[in-house]
């Protein structure tokens, strides 16, 4: 399930050409694919999701920066993880980038290995949250195929409560209950109420409360 | 009105747009309704002009510092005047004419000044030349344009009339003695036209107009000739006048300190412009005040009524009564007499306290931009820090992934090459910014006085004593022969002082206020003088005395490791030397520089 590393892409966004170039330099040395962006924006605007990788990212740029870039991601529900570099040690900044669920904060000049460790660890992180993030999906995918109904019968069995009283709630008969169960089981592929609970659980987390 | 071509001026503009990619790095503000940032230019070339060009640059100031709204005003000369009469503004940008006489007048303070290409530095930027057809064998000094008809673009204009007219003036010519003088408006090649038509005999330009016309194709150099002409080194465009200081930015006196600082600090450590435009530290304007005296205009127009002059227009009533009562009363006559002396006597006492008011105010003003230099020196350390932390990161990167290449075989003789280049280029752009950091200190053109040097310490002092809260208590003794004088850079010296006096004080911030004290000693030396400040502070390790007057070496928590590499070069820069001791049997640090012994014979 989980991503090979090798799929991982990182993306790179300074408003200094030089120190941008530098970075493809310093990940392309150990293999890593990049892709470089001169600006927050011109990153929104290139931004593929789906392939594992992580974001380094200056905080200080004109125009959009880098904190209101990852407030952006956020807000579309991104899970990318950022790794935040800076010229200055700003206690204040780094605490609201971390906050916000930065992976990282590195301070301008910094030892490569720092840089390349925080990369490897974002994007393990990243093929995590994306592996959960499929599965997740592919849970969603199958209980979408439920009718209304038979929604409404899988979520009593995974409650774990016996036919008979199913049909009592839904005020339909035992054999109907009885059916609906059977084609739930078919589509989720699920063959026991335990199993068709932890599917439920990984699509949404709120649906048996 | 301004000296500038129109294509000087866009230029210009382009050049204000890239400012504001600097001021576009604000700390991460919380945006609330605080009032906006307003700032008046001049605009010689008319509203529509300036609006059209200078609209994205509101655009671009208003996306960089987003806790404050930035409010662009246009205006003519007059209009500009009366927005700083009238407060309306924080900041002005404007010509050098019209600065002078707004910081006369108003007390309008720049904090920044245009760095242009092609010019010596920004001190000397703005001249004049006075053209005539090549083909006038008549025509080669200013002083053979008596009885000629000469074109310029207005009364008011700096570099197109003024400027040269202080130049007329040295030779000994009048407005009055040309045959006619047209003031034509701008734009200001329709003067060259008048002259290449022979519609005028000679025309007052901006220097450099000819060579930027030449350049489009528009004229012939070789057609045209400057009179009295002269060379400055640094300056490639035909001149015939003195060089003058460029346009500054400058803020009101009302202006919010941290606003202008942050301005301030913003402006200065800006990279050039593609262009070549930068600005700089505050140039001197006292060459445009002195030329204004020259003249007897803008805030100097009452020197040209004479005392006397001014004596009887206003006591005229006074001396016609006085002689009717010579006629009549004699005791009358007398007693009117004594009155008419007493009332020249205020007059005279008035006018002497004029002069006073504006000799204080000038030494205000010095000591004003003496500190704002000292504290805008600390303001920038953070900036400057950030600006080259960008090459220094890019550079460690390189130099990091190369290592990496060797050690696991993926490298070819290109990335080699790239690499290397890039570092190359990176460890230039990082000389650049600490060359500028050194600029800094010898920005001004230096101006060496002859000042009692004990009279120098003592004013440091009392500065340093003004400027910090708590100062400790300075002691100063004199051992020089009594009135010893000194040759130096007094603003530099003092800023040498204040730099010692503060670093003294800083030494000294954990013992008990009734223990600090400063001595500072004064002796000769052989051909020297001797100026040595002893502290009784924490003192110093040897390993760090060695390092201590290296550019970004410091000790101090919150230190940028500046002050003394400045204060070592301004000091070498006068002939002396800089250094540090430490006391074996007591406690602290003295600082000791030394300045060559005045020759009197020299």
């Amino acid at each position: 399930m989980t991503p090979p590393l090798d799929r991982a892409l990182i993306h790179i966004v300074d408003d200094d050409e030089a120190l941008r170039r530098s970075l493809v330099f310093l990940l392309d040395s150990v293999g890593w694919r990049t892709q470089a962006h001169t600006s927050a924006e011109a990153f929104l605007a290139a931004y593929q999701p789906g392939d594992p990788g992580c974001l380094v990212l200056d905080i200080r740029m004109p125009g959009m920066s880098g904190l209101e870039l990852q407030q952006v991601l956020r807000a579309q529900g991104r899970t990318l993880p950022i790794i935040f570099i800076t010229g200055h040690g700003d206690v204040s900044l780094a605490v609201q980038a971390m906050k916000q669920e930065a992976c990282d904060f590195l301070e301008k000049p910094f030892r490569d290995q720092v840089l390349l460790d925080a990369v490897t660890q974002a994007v393990r992180r990243s093929c995590r949250e994306l592996a959960a993030e499929r599965r997740h999906d592919q849970a969603h995918a199958l209980l979408e195929r439920l009718s209304p109904r038979e929604r409404e019968v899988a979520l009593r069995v995974a409650h774990g409560l016996p036919n008979k009283l199913i049909a009592r709630e839904l005020d339909i008969s035992e054999k109907t209950v009885h059916v609906h169960r059977q084609h739930v089981m078919e589509k989720t592929h699920t063959g026991s109420a335990a199993e068709l609970a932890r599917l439920m659980l990984r699509a949404d987390p709120a649906d048996l409360d | 009105m301004s000296t500038a071509s129109v294509r000087g001026h866009h230029r210009r503009i382009l050049f204000l747009a890239v400012l504001v990619a600097v001021l576009a790095r604000p700390p991460a503000a919380h945006a609330q309704a605080a009032p906006p940032v307003r700032i008046g230019v001049l605009a010689f070339l008319g509203v529509e002009v300036a609006l059209s060009t200078w609209s994205p640059l509101v655009a671009h100031i208003e996306a960089s510092l987003p806790a404050r709204r930035v409010v662009l005003t246009y205006y003519d000369v007059a209009g500009l005047r009366q927005a700083v009469q009238q407060q309306a503004l924080d900041f002005v940008i404007t010509n050098s004419g019209q600065y002078a006489a707004l910081e006369s007048e108003f007390g309008v303070s720049r904090i920044a000044t245009l760095e242009s290409p092609g010019v010596p530095s920004p001190s000397q930027a703005i001249g004049s030349a006075v053209i005539v057809r090549a083909d006038r064998r008549d025509l080669n000094v200013l002083a053979d344009l008596k009885g000629e008809r000469v074109a310029a673009v207005g009364e008011d204009a700096f570099g197109g009339f003024q400027v040269a007219w202080r130049e007329f003036r040295r030779q000994g010519v009048e407005p009055g003695d040309f045959a006619r003088l047209d003031f034509v408006g701008f734009p200001m090649p329709r003067i060259v036209t008048a002259v290449a038509r022979g519609q005028v005999d000679a025309g007052i330009v901006r220097a450099c107009l000819l060579e930027d016309l030449a350049r489009d194709g528009a004229i012939r150099l070789a057609d045209f000739k400057v009179l009295s002409p002269r060379q400055v080194e640094g300056f490639a465009c035909g001149l015939s006048s003195d060089l003058y200081p460029d346009w500054p930015l400058a803020t009101l006196r009302h202006t919010d300190l941290h606003l202008a600082k942050a301005v301030a600090t913003a402006l200065l450590s800006m990279p050039v412009s593609p262009t070549g435009y930068a600005w700089t530290v505050p140039a001197d304007y006292q060459a445009v005040h002195e030329l204004f005296r020259d003249l007897q205009i803008g805030p100097y127009a009452y020197l040209r009524e004479t005392t006397l002059q001014a004596l009887a227009r206003r006591y005229w009533p006074f001396l016609l009564l006085f002689f009717a009562a010579l006629a009549g009363w004699i005791v009358h006559a007398v007693r009117v007499e004594q009155q008419v002396h007493a009332r020249t006597a205020a007059l005279r006492q008035a006018l002497a306290q004029r002069d006073a008011a504006e000799a204080g105010m000038r030494a205000h003003q010095e000591q004003f931009d003496h500190l704002s230099r000292l504290s805008i020196l600390g303001e920038l350390s953070g900036t400057l820090a950030h600006e080259l932390n960008q090459p220094l990161a890019a550079i460690a990167n390189y130099a990091q992934s190369l290592v990496r290449r060797l050690d696991s075989g993926r490298y070819t003789p290109a990335i080699l090459a790239e690499a290397s280049r890039e570092i190359a280029a990176q460890a230039a752009r990082a000389g650049g910014i600490v060359h500028r950091i050194r600029a800094f200190a010898r920005k001004r053109a230096a101006v060496r006085e002859r000042r009692p040097l004990a009279e120098l310490v003592r004013e440091a002092a009392a500065l340093f004593g003004g400027m910090l809260p708590g100062a400790p208590r300075i002691d100063i003794a004199d051992r020089l022969p009594p009135g010893t004088l000194v040759e130096a850079d007094t603003l530099q010296v003092e800023q040498v002082l204040l730099n010692l006096l503060k670093n003294a004080a800083d030494a000294m911030q954990d013992l008990p206020p009734a223990e600090r004290a400063i001595d500072v000693t004064l002796e000769q030396a052989g051909h020297h003088y001797r100026i040595a400040i002893r502290d009784q502070g924490v003192g110093l390790a040897p390993a760090s005395t060695q390092h201590l007057f290296e550019p970004f070496f410091t000790t101090k928590p919150d230190g940028m490791g500046l002050g003394l590499s400045i204060c070592k070069t301004i000091v070498e820069a006068h002939g002396g030397r800089l250094w540090a001791e430490a006391h074996a049997d007591a406690p602290g640090m003295t600082f000791i520089f030394t300045l060559p012994a005045d020759d009197p014979t020299t």
